[in-house]
């Protein structure tokens, strides 16, 4: 059940509608039946995985945050992380790997997500940061959270267990993040998927035009998908009180691939530098640079084999660090040179952008190529054909549709201009000044306007279900 | 080094924080956080610590350095280590 089905559609007002009448002492475990309702609606056995995991992180930190038997503590709490992080390599690696004849295993929904938040939360109570959980349904329901279990953002238990028992809901904030979440993946998305999936299925027998429209196609696909599943779950979080964390602030205005990192998919690049790469800079800081290079290494492919255990992830990963070390490296003459030659800042930011984007471009071709080779092939011809555009350009839009194409690459540049203007803050700035019936027509009228569109596009695709690219990790 | 409080340690700290920071007018307050202090991200952060482990002699942990949150909690810890030097 995606977020964008019609049975989730129905699902969704009326868990909604059922949550405004909960009283408040008891919302946290009708969300917590929910969420594992939710999650049995995909697996029962994953589900049960989910619970069996949740009860031991849960015990854990119990005995990980005992500051009495500071040796058990550390014994319990470097278990707990080893176990976890198995589970988490088992099920990787059974995804790509066949197991005997079981073939390969599918990973239990959410996998990566709940398996991240159970680790922060041990190594939180490990490190003193929090108080082992004191419920274990706020606990469970933390975990579980059901608009965050398929594709995060990663809300770590500490920030969702401040936050209950709800008591409050932000509907409005809520519907409309949400419905705003909807219309990018089903108006800019899911446009722009049929270009690319037709170049990454057909990669060997394109050449040129075709090629670099696939290039840059399918990282704005990706960022509009992907942070279209963010604002969904983000907005769903509100229906029920909860503030989850951003995951992106405009990544593709990034002017260097550090200042991209820290815009791109923030919770997960956010728990990796707590988690990951602190502890390795500190363990590594004797060794100057070369403990910086190794930190940032270990901590960029440990982020593109968080997506999988495939060499395609693992390249990305490895191209991605690689650009930081050069980045973070040079930060620092490239600093004092801007500073003493003012006039080329301006041009040196263009520059940067330029090269970032780019950068990011060639590791997002083995992100989604199916094969090493395929991405290679991909980016060594660009230009073989480039002479025949006038020819390849209608064959590729006929083939991908062009009306469809269009609307993507329109909604697309509707998108950026959205998120750089930001109606909604002045929306939010103008709202207590006007009166509340005029409010409330305003969002009535806009909430029919896009609904009615949605559902336009919906049934004229003929109810076909789009999964959302992250919902796979 | 002989002890100090955390105001004595804050004022060292500024010092610290300009070179690491490159930033010769910066002025530290308790309640400061990274996001006060331009180019204070994850990357040079560790600098930050290891310029600080090395002005004062002391010695930090993992835990100690994850758990802090303000410039006036590093100020806090940094007293205390130093003060806690014979």
């Amino acid at each position: 059940m995606t977020f964008t089905s019609f049975k989730f559609l129905l699902f969704l007002p009326l868990i909604a509608a059922i949550y405004q009448i909960v009283p408040v002492r008891c919302r946290v475990l009708f969300l917590l039946v929910v969420s594992y309702g939710y999650a049995c609606a995909w697996s029962v056995r994953g589900a049960a995985m989910m619970a069996v995991a949740t009860i031991f992180a849960f015990i854990a930190g119990k005995f990980a945050g005992d500051s009495d038997s500071q040796q058990r503590a550390y014994a319990v709490f470097l278990s707990a992380i080893a176990v976890l992080t198995l589970y988490l390599v088992f099920f990787k690696i059974t995804a790509v790997l066949p197991m005997g004849r079981f073939g390969r295993l599918a990973a239990p929904l959410g996998l990566s997500y709940y398996t991240f938040k159970l680790m922060s939360y041990v190594l939180d109570v490990y490190w003193g940061k929090i108080q082992p959980a004191p419920s274990f349904t706020q606990f469970a329901a933390a975990i579980a959270f059901f608009p965050q279990i398929a594709a995060g953002p990663i809300q770590r238990p500490a920030d969702f267990l401040t936050q209950v028992p709800p008591a409050r809901t932000a509907l409005w904030m809520g519907l409309s993040r949400l419905v705003w979440g909807l219309a990018k993946k089903i108006l800019i998305a899911d446009n722009l998927a049929p270009a690319v999936n037709y170049v990454f299925a057909h990669v060997k027998g394109l050449h040129g035009t075709p090629l670099l429209a696939g290039f840059y196609l399918f990282p704005l696909q990706m960022y509009a998908d992907f942070s279209a599943l963010t604002d969904v779950a983000l907005g769903m979080g509100l229906l029920f009180g909860i503030q989850g964390p951003e995951n992106f602030n405009r990544p593709f205005t990034a002017c260097s691939i550090s200042d991209f990192w820290r815009r791109w998919h923030m919770s997960l690049t956010n728990w990796l530098v707590d988690y990951v790469f602190t502890p390795l800079r500190m363990a590594t800081r004797s060794a100057g640079t070369a403990g910086l290079a190794v930190s940032i290494t270990l901590n960029m492919l440990a982020v593109g084999l968080w997506h999988g255990f495939t060499w395609g992830y693992f390249v990305f990963g490895a191209l991605n660090a690689t650009y930081l070390v050069g980045d973070v490296l040079t930060a620092r003459s490239r600093s004092g040179f801007y500073k003493a030659h003012p006039k080329l800042d301006r041009l040196g930011s263009w520059m940067g952008w330029l090269l970032t984007v780019h950068l990011f471009f060639v590791a997002m071709v083995f992100f989604r190529a199916h094969t090493v080779s395929d991405a290679i092939y991909l980016l060594s011809h660009f230009s073989s054909g480039l002479g025949t555009l006038r020819l390849d350009l209608p064959h590729f839009a006929d083939v991908v549709g062009s009306s469809s194409l269009l609307l993507g690459l329109g909604g697309y540049a509707v998108l950026e201009l959205l998120e750089r203007c930001r109606p909604d803050q002045w929306w939010h700035r103008t709202e207590p000044v006007v009166p509340q019936w005029l409010r409330w027509s305003v969002r009535f009228v806009i909430a029919l306007f896009v609904m009615g569109g949605l559902f336009f596009v919906t049934v004229r695709a003929g109810g076909h279900e789009s999964p959302f690219l992250y919902q796979v990790f | 080094m002989p002890a100090m409080d955390q105001t004595q340690a804050l004022l060292a700290l500024t010092d610290v924080f300009r070179n690491v920071f490159d930033d010769p007018g910066l002025e530290l307050r308790d309640g400061m956080t990274a996001a006060d202090v331009e180019n204070w991200d994850s990357l040079n952060h560790i600098d930050l610590i290891v310029a600080i482990e090395r002005k004062f002699k002391i010695k930090f942990t993992t835990r100690e350095v994850t758990g802090l949150k303000t410039v006036g909690d590093l100020a806090e810890l940094t007293a205390r280590k130093v003060s806690a030097v014979p």
